[in-house]
């Protein structure tokens, strides 16, 4: 007898001792407890592009004109491409940009944060003065115009770097050399920016017909090398089309946000107030795994950055939790009944819960492979938005009857053994006078 | 509740339902979105006439389909595109953005990438009642001779598919008619979610009819109607919570998902009418239509089994 309650107790109180753990870990400010305790590590949640606003291009390669044996040198051609293009959005490698090689010879470019990535040739005025800052003036011209930048050693300058910019020939070289002409005449400056980012300049311009212009200035190899990098479009190992895209502002990612838990809050607080209603003590244990199974999924989340399967958390993907928190309360419901029926035919609540518990595990199994077998279908054929909602979907469901297998497992283990617990109405049954 | 011996009712209840939506449904077909078609959506902020929004498509040579006002002074602004570059969408930002309006939202879909968005819609439908049929004939491959396991399989779905999705596809023509709602890739995600619920709701009845069918087979109606009956508050309660947390997020949570979460709703509620009242009685409708055509074609076996039976009888 001895033996079990202590079994019992050690069941419960490693089951609260996790739970304090993931609640921790998923607590939004996480990381100033974390600090408290002397943990250095930082823990966060990984935004989608829809929540935290960006922009997602997806860009398909023209290999019409390129000799291609196979389909390996294709996809080495189209890795290459992926490369210049992460190093012209991204030059130093920071922020969450994410650029990959999809099938049907496509490039995926995902930009958090910012709006398309736009190189923009600008017009400085010098007269404006220091104190009322640059005055910049829009040109016509853009980074659709450039044909190649690469970086070269002039001789008369003792083998110091400049970077040759060559226009498209046509009306892009037409366009610069009537700027050139003008800016030269005036005294103008030119200065080439990447989004907010200057890149080059100002720097004092010359009249250049050819479309051939010499970038000089006080740069090193590697600075002249990242300039060159930035300014590259025609650098690119295949031409490349633009063939979807979506970019959401800000504004609208922080309204999903805010609102998406506030439906979560409510929705998991009506499920709380339901199940205590309809079954009392038990819908208590069920109430205590639903917050050992949201915190779970939280702290996984969070834990996942650390490996190579980043979940990245997006609209649709909090919907798939916040459904999944409804599997898992079903989870709880078959268990419940099961036992009510148990109880039904005469067994004592203890006896009640050792087959009810069994007898709806076949059920509980069946149900939820069906659940799996539409999120791997999901995941296998969706779009970003959709394979996010098959991850939360998918983990909420493996969870959840992992959690159901222990958590709920232990805490009715601990209601049903408790003589003083599970006396009466317990788990809404309905007492027979 | 008697379901069973009223499942005529409950059949003839969902055709009404639904023979109308099918109806419309082959009439005006659905308003597909730019995933499927290709083109390009902007979502903005601010106070625009029509003409206005025409005006500046019109400068950029570009024709819009559709002008869809929302809550708080959005407005949705679908163009149907054929320049892929994004110079055409970026000059009509532009444009919008010069006049005051805040740019929320852009998405401009090729026509490669949707071609490529629509077979993977249908591709992954009839992957999914594939894989359906197959791991619930599977899941019930020890059934007794009373009815065979791909008759659970075929009943979940018929229930699921021809039922629920139906119902919801059907629902969502009607809107695209009515409120010009269309359908995404989103709204797919959603039906096969609720393709997958409304079988995990099935399988659990199916599941208490397996476990009485190894116990005792005297009467297969009543088999099944006990099930029902013994299942029928977890699935009323397991739907009502599910319902309870949609309702909450088509209320409260962000307007992008509002038709997404809409479509899981109506689903969900379909879902759980046809795990109770479709699926199961099928199941009986089947048995005993087997049984009235042995009756009908083999009348010596029928009087066999009735004189074994008899026969049984009197030894007790």
């Amino acid at each position: 007898m001895m033996k079990r309650k202590t079994k019992q107790r050690i069941g419960l109180f490693i089951v609260i001792l996790l739970t304090v753990f993931f609640g921790i870990v998923s607590y939004p400010n996480e990381n100033a407890i974390l600090k408290y305790l002397n943990i250095n590590e930082k823990l966060s949640v990984r935004r989608g592009l829809d929540l935290q606003g960006g922009a997602y291009l997806v860009y398909e390669a023209d290999f019409s004109n390129i000799e291609i044996e196979n389909d390996s040198s294709k996809q080495e051609v189209l890795e290459n491409a992926a490369t210049v293009i992460e190093r012209r959005i991204n030059p130093g490698g920071v922020g969450e940009t994410i650029v990959r090689t999809a099938e049907n010879g496509r490039i995926i470019v995902e930009l958090p944060g910012v709006r398309t990535a736009q190189l923009t040739f600008w017009e400085v005025d010098r007269s404006s003065g220091e104190e009322s800052g640059l005055g910049l003036t829009p040109t016509d011209l853009s980074g659709r115009d450039v044909a190649r930048a690469n970086v070269e050693f002039s001789h008369a300058g003792g083998a110091r770097p400049v970077i040759t910019l060559r226009l498209k020939s046509g009306e892009s070289t037409q366009k610069f050399s009537d700027l050139t002409a003008r800016l030269a005449s005036e005294g103008g400056l030119l200065a080439v920016f990447l989004d907010q980012q200057p890149v080059f300049g100002p720097a004092n311009a010359q009249h250049i017909p050819n479309g051939i212009a010499q970038l000089t200035g006080d740069f090193d190899t590697k600075e002249a090398n990242e300039i060159a990098t930035l300014l590259n479009a025609g650098a690119l190992p295949v031409p490349i089309n633009l063939v979807a895209q979506q970019s959401i502002g800000p504004s609208l990612g922080e309204l999903s946000v805010k609102q998406s838990v506030i439906a979560a809050f409510i929705g998991i607080f009506s499920i709380i107030l339901f199940m205590i209603f309809y079954y009392k003590k038990a819908g208590i244990v069920s109430v205590f795994s639903l917050v050992f199974y949201s915190f779970a999924t939280v702290s996984i989340i969070k834990f996942s950055a650390y490996t190579d399967y980043v979940i990245v958390l997006s609209l649709a993907g909090i919907a798939g939790f916040i459904l999944s928190i409804a599997v898992a309360v079903d989870t709880n419901i078959l268990i419940f009944e099961r036992l009510k029926e148990e109880l039904k035919s005469g067994q004592t609540p203890a006896g009640a819960f050792e087959s009810g518990f069994d007898r709806a595990w076949t059920s509980i199994r069946d149900a939820n492979i069906t659940t799996i077998i539409s999120c791997i279908i999901l995941y296998t054929f969706g779009t970003p938005a959709i394979k996010g909602f098959a991850v939360m979907l998918g983990l909420g469901v493996v969870l959840n009857v992992t959690t159901a297998w222990t958590v709920t497992k232990v805490g009715m283990r601990y209601l049903t053994r408790n003589k003083r617990l599970s006396r009466g109405n317990w788990i809404g049954q309905g007492v027979e006078k | 509740m008697i379901i069973i011996a009223k499942r005529k009712l409950w059949y003839s209840l969902s055709i009404t339902v639904l023979l109308p939506l099918v109806i419309f449904l082959f009439i005006f077909g659905l308003r597909l979105g730019i995933d499927f078609t290709g083109g390009a959506i902007l979502e903005i902020k601010g106070n625009f006439s029509n003409e206005q929004i025409n005006d500046i498509a019109k400068a950029q040579g570009v024709q819009n389909v559709g002008i869809t006002p929302a809550e708080n002074n959005r407005i949705l602004i679908r163009y149907s595109i054929s320049d892929q570059s994004g110079t055409q969408i970026r000059a009509i930002e532009d444009a919008l953005r010069a006049q005051g309006a805040e740019i929320l939202r852009t998405d401009q879909i090729g026509p490669s990438v949707s071609r490529d968005l629509a077979k993977n819609a249908v591709l992954s439908v009839a992957v999914m009642s594939l894989a359906v049929v197959s791991y619930v004939s599977y899941a019930f491959r020890k059934t007794s001779r009373v009815i065979r396991p791909y008759q659970f399989g075929l009943a979940t779905v018929i229930a699921a598919f021809l039922h629920d999705a139906l119902f919801v596809i059907g629902v969502f023509s009607v809107l695209g008619k009515v409120m010009n709602v269309e359908v995404d890739s989103f709204i797919i995600t959603a039906i096969l979610t609720v393709i997958g619920f409304s079988i995990h709701d099935t399988i659990v009845v199916f599941d208490r009819i397996r476990e009485k069918l190894n116990v005792e087979v005297s009467n297969f109606s009543e088999t099944v109607e006990d099930s029902l009956q013994e299942t029928l508050v977890r699935s009323l309660n397991t739907s009502f919570v599910i319902i309870l947390v949609l309702l909450a997020l088509l209320l409260f949570g962000g307007e992008s998902t509002r038709y997404f979460i809409f479509a899981l709703l109506l689903g969900m509620v379909a879902g759980t009418y046809s795990s109770i009242f479709i699926a199961s009685p099928l199941l009986v409708s089947w048995n005993l239509h087997k049984k009235k055509k042995v009756e009908k074609f083999k009348p010596s076996v029928s009087r066999l089994t009735k004189s074994s039976n008899k026969k049984k009888s009197k030894k007790k």
